[in-house]
């Protein structure tokens, strides 16, 4: 025997052991509970939105055994983040970026559903450019594992084999893999939640669908697509820029616009309150108009 | 780099190996087989009650000799059952402790899966006790492992990475996540019923 083996798991093992006491049990929900990792601040846990389903009474399981009260300062589904604030003082384990990382790499993710830490072991399995979640929630980076999600694991941490914090797992991001949000988007997440209790999306009050253009138009857009509108909301942004039911939507800000997920993309918190170009074709004609972006209201689901 | 793997790869396959040598297959004629550890080498064989459906078993040696068995004592809360053949000088296992096992650690699993002889897979420690929320069935202590353990599996070990056994291969719990009995609760179910006839840890 070299030591080899013994040596790596006793890397793995300390990791755990000493990232442990910063993930936390987060009992916001029926059944099951899940995890959250302390984040630098006064008493403030990031979790997994999709398991939170408290408003009230959410309550935090500590290392120590001692079970304090958190109220909610905000929540994101679209990245699939909550953001709790701890009755207690706690210490925030150190958060690294994952710039070092590279497909292959060995990490581990750390939960506490119950007393114990507990942890699994995979691999780095995809590492992409920044992108966008089914619900239009921007990600700074592509980063998919193959841990082991083992029960109340979402919510808790992902970890380098050299012992640090990389971001937060959660398997409801994207349905039955094991995404990670990396710690710049929860960054990002949690100054906005801090701020405004909640992440604020643009919104053009419109329904849409894709539509196939003429060829020759097709030919000089440099696109097969656009948006034709269904619906436009009275009083919203679209019917005070005097866009009508019919008009097909081309571009946004010079952005072409194929997809509806093309313009979800586009429609980012910045954009709220600001103006913007949209051309679009009306009658087999090019127009241009401007529009003041809204805010999408917390119920709709529509951009 | 080369080198690290190479020397990763000995280590396992070296207790990998250990742990083969002191495995046995259980037959139950045609209610199946399993396997077994065999924990002192005058024939003290522990496993799964699971896997024990006979009272008269055969055991299959790692030598490939067949031969008979003799149901000693069987915990069916914890799933355990402790068999004896008329041997000595078998080839036998080394205990390690399980109140020792860390998360994160990393185990070896081996057994018999689908009929694989000695068929090892890897995982590592989940986490461990009798409380483990939507894992752990009833009080029961236990450990989990995020690895793979199929039907043949059940009565094998779970050994750490220095080759000794920290539980016995036990069950599924969901789709990833094994369970095994902890080492510790097979020690003390072996002491309850040997008593004085117990084999001193080793």
């Amino acid at each position: 025997m070299s030591g080899a083996l013994k040596s790596l798991s006793d890397a793995l093992a300390g990791a755990v052991e000493s990232l442990g006491p910063g993930v936390l049990r987060v009992e916001a929900r029926r059944r099951l509970p899940a995890s959250g990792v302390v984040w630098p601040g006064d008493g403030l846990v990031v979790t997994a939105d999709h398991a939170v389903e408290f408003d009230e009474e959410i309550s935090l399981g500590l290392p120590d055994g001692r079970s304090v009260g958190a109220t909610l300062v905000g929540r994101d589904p679209t990245t699939d983040l909550a953001l709790l604030k701890a009755e207690a003082k706690l210490s925030a384990p150190a958060w690294k970026g994952t710039q070092d990382l590279r497909v292959g790499h060995l990490v581990l993710a750390l939960g506490r559903p119950g007393r114990t830490v507990q942890a699994t072991l995979g691999i780095v399995s995809a590492l992409g450019e920044a992108w966008h979640s089914p619900g239009g929630g921007q990600v700074d980076r592509f980063l998919q594992t193959d841990v082991t999600m083992a029960p109340g694991f979402s919510g808790g941490a992902l970890v380098s084999a050299e012992g640090e914090i990389l971001g937060l797992n959660t398997s409801g991001l994207l349905r039955g893999l094991s995404m990670a949000l990396p710690t710049p988007t929860i960054e990002r997440v949690v100054a906005g939640l801090t701020a405004h209790g909640r992440i604020r999306r643009g919104y053009l009050g419109i329904g849409a669908q894709s539509v196939h253009l003429p060829e020759a138009l097709a030919a000089r857009l440099g696109q097969p697509l656009g948006q034709l509108l269904l619906s436009v909301e009275p009083g919203g942004p679209a019917d005070k820029a005097g866009l009508l039911l019919g008009d097909v939507i081309v571009a946004f800000d010079g952005a072409p616009v194929q997809r509806m997920d093309d313009l979800v993309a586009l429609l980012t918190s910045e954009r709220v309150g600001q103006p913007a170009r949209i051309r679009l074709i009306r009658a087999g004609a090019e127009e241009e108009r401007t529009i003041i972006v809204g805010e999408r209201p917390r119920a709709e689901a529509r951009p | 780099m080369n080198t690290l793997v190479e020397q990763i790869n000995e280590d396992l396959s070296a207790i990998v190996a250990r742990a083969q040598a002191g495995l046995v297959q259980i037959r139950n004629g045609h209610l199946g087989a399993g396997a077994g550890a065999v924990w002192h080498p005058d024939g003290l064989i522990v496993t799964n009650a699971h896997v024990v459906r006979l009272r008269r078993p055969a055991i299959v040696l790692a030598d490939g000799r067949t031969i008979p068995a003799r149901l000693l004592a069987v915990d069916t809360d914890n799933d355990l059952a402790a068999l004896e053949v008329e041997e000595h000088g078998l080839p036998s296992v080394s205990l390690g402790a399980s109140r020792q096992v860390r998360p994160g650690q990393w185990v070896v699993a081996i057994g018999h899966p689908w009929g694989v002889q000695g068929a090892a897979t890897v995982g590592v420690v989940i986490g461990q006790g009798n409380d483990l929320p939507g894992v752990s069935a009833g009080r029961r202590e236990i450990l989990a492992v995020s690895l793979h353990l199929r039907p043949g599996h059940s009565g094998g070990v779970v050994v750490d990475e220095s080759g000794r056994v920290v539980g016995i291969n036990t069950m599924m719990a969901g789709p990833d996540v094994g369970l095994a009995v902890p080492v510790d609760v097979a020690k003390r179910f072996v002491k309850r019923a040997l008593g004085s006839r117990a084999p001193t840890s080793n």
